[in-house]
């Protein structure tokens, strides 16, 4: 049950932060083309 | 290095599972937070990552400069419409906020507990929106400045230190690691609202408005929550609690102490003003960079580099201040706090004075190499503080420390674009080229980084005359 809800915290968290720094890498990569 | 703090300090020795009816407790009250002995302590730092990931987003603010200064023309700047100048003065007062009440409210952060204070960090930070989007509606500058910049201030000030002070007391063995993962959160909010605000304004945007205000009491709401879910889920430490399998060192260590200084003596001694400049220089260095980063490297490789290049470049400096944050303070866990600063104070030496020569010979990757080891040194010294205070001034009053020593940011905040901006304008005006109007100010920031290192040096343990008589370290 504490896994559930150590996956579950950690994913709230880690989702908003993964989609930013796609964003910001697809950004960042136009520098390099 | 458990520590058993009296009821007087706002202690921890009254967990609501020991005999006191949880129910009597509000949901606010630090003893309903206090965890069980068994409780997973990889659950605690979502909660802090939650708020600063929130307030973080001060650093993306200036996505809505350039649509609020177009509020009434709506697609360009309207007579009566505010000035860019008038605008940025929202951030400032934001930072300076900021500073200003981890000072004032860290003592009050740490008596009441962390869910109260994150509570009222969320309350503060998703008003302060709301009263902004209220400003923007009614086209009140004041109010815009007082949510914003006031309100939203205290909740930035009040929501930066709360988690840092409990993730401490939960990570005894890895503090640098600890704050790192949540001071990384507040690197990268940014992250998240320049795109979310970008997203928003485009969706609310119509004839009539462009969606600036929609966008603010959308985010007002959106932070609120969030924030909340942190306080939700925030825990403290029991008393006595050890990670299991994990002792306090038995040999003493020169600049990690046992023992715990009061915030009331700690702010009188030697050491945190030495820790005031240590992050006041660092922190002064990367900041008139961040500031300046799309102008300079545009203007340093003239035709070489476009806006939206520049704009890419910023993008990949606030990676590398997220990433340094983790980085830094984790590895300061291995090479000591002490040791951590000087590889920033050398390193950034020679970083610096490189950028001249590098820009001269040409070279886009070398600069952007450099600018992005700076920057994570930048992150790496915010991140890597609450650590060094806590080995320096002990647990006990490490949060309302911290707050005071944030004051330092908003004094770097103010001197670190101050010397950028003036200094390449007092260049530029005497007549030397625009690619290379940085070069003095890229030797006045080493100078920075030696007055930094010099504080650094000068750092010792605190005398046993300030430490705290009442609290026991196990």
């Amino acid at each position: 049950m504490t896994i559930v809800r150590l996956v579950v915290l950690w994913l709230i968290v880690a989702l908003p932060l993964a989609w930013g720094v796609t964003k910001t890498l697809q950004n960042a990569l136009k520098l390099f083309h | 290095m458990s520590v058993t703090y009296p009821e007087s300090l706002g202690g921890n020795d009254a967990p609501a599972h020991d005999g006191t009816d949880s129910r009597s407790l509000g949901f606010f009250d630090r003893r309903r937070t206090i965890a069980p002995h068994d409780y997973n302590r990889f659950l605690v730092p979502p909660a802090a990552l939650a708020v600063h990931l929130s307030i973080g987003q001060a650093y993306a603010f200036s996505t809505f400069n350039l649509p609020l200064s177009k509020l009434l023309g709506i697609d360009h700047a309207a007579p009566g419409d505010w000035s860019l100048v008038e605008i940025g003065w929202t951030f400032s007062i934001a930072i300076f906020v900021l500073g200003a009440s981890a000072a004032l409210f860290g003592r009050w952060v740490e008596r009441a507990g962390p869910r109260k204070a994150m509570g009222i960090a969320a309350l503060c930070f998703g008003g302060g929106f709301l009263v902004a989007a209220l400003g923007v509606a009614w086209h009140q500058l004041a109010l815009l400045y007082l949510g914003y910049g006031v309100l939203g201030g205290c909740g930035l000030g009040i929501g930066y230190i709360a988690p840092v002070s409990t993730l401490i007391k939960w990570f005894p063995d890895r503090p640098g690691m600890a704050t790192g993962m949540a001071i990384m959160g507040f690197g990268g909010g940014a992250m998240i609202a320049a795109p979310l605000s970008l997203n928003l304004m485009a969706h609310f945007k119509g004839p009539a408005s462009n969606g600036v205000a929609a966008t603010f009491a959308t985010m007002g709401c959106l932070y609120f929550l969030f924030m909340m879910f942190g306080a939700f889920v925030v825990r403290v430490p029991p008393k006595d609690w050890l990670p299991g399998g994990w002792t306090a060192p038995t040999l003493p260590q020169k600049l990690v102490t046992r023992a715990q200084v009061a915030v009331e003596k700690a702010w009188r001694t030697p050491q945190f003003w030495l820790l005031w400049g240590v992050l006041c220089m660092n922190v002064t260095a990367g900041i008139g960079v961040l500031g300046q980063a799309s102008p300079m490297i545009q203007e340093m490789f003239a035709g070489r580099v476009s806006a939206a290049g520049a704009a890419s470049f910023v993008g990949l400096l606030s990676l590398f201040n997220m990433g340094g944050r983790f980085f830094w303070a984790s590895t300061s866990d291995y090479l000591g706090r002490r040791n951590t600063y000087f590889v920033f104070f050398l390193l950034g030496i020679l970083l610096y004075a490189a950028v001249p020569s590098v820009g001269r010979a040409g070279s886009i990757p070398g600069f952007i190499a450099i600018f992005a080891v700076i920057l994570s040194m930048y992150g790496g010294g915010f991140a890597t503080m609450p650590a060094y205070l806590r080995d320096i001034f002990g647990t006990m009053h490490v949060g309302a420390i911290h707050g005071r020593v944030l004051t330092a940011w908003a004094a770097a905040g103010v001197l670190g674009p101050v010397l950028v901006n003036y200094i390449r304008q007092y260049q530029i005006d005497a007549g030397v080229p625009k690619a290379q109007a940085y070069s003095v100010t890229m030797y006045i920031m080493c100078g920075l980084l030696i007055v930094g290192l010099l504080c650094n040096l000068g750092i010792k343990a605190v005398h046993e005359r300030h430490h705290h008589a009442g609290v026991e370290a196990a």
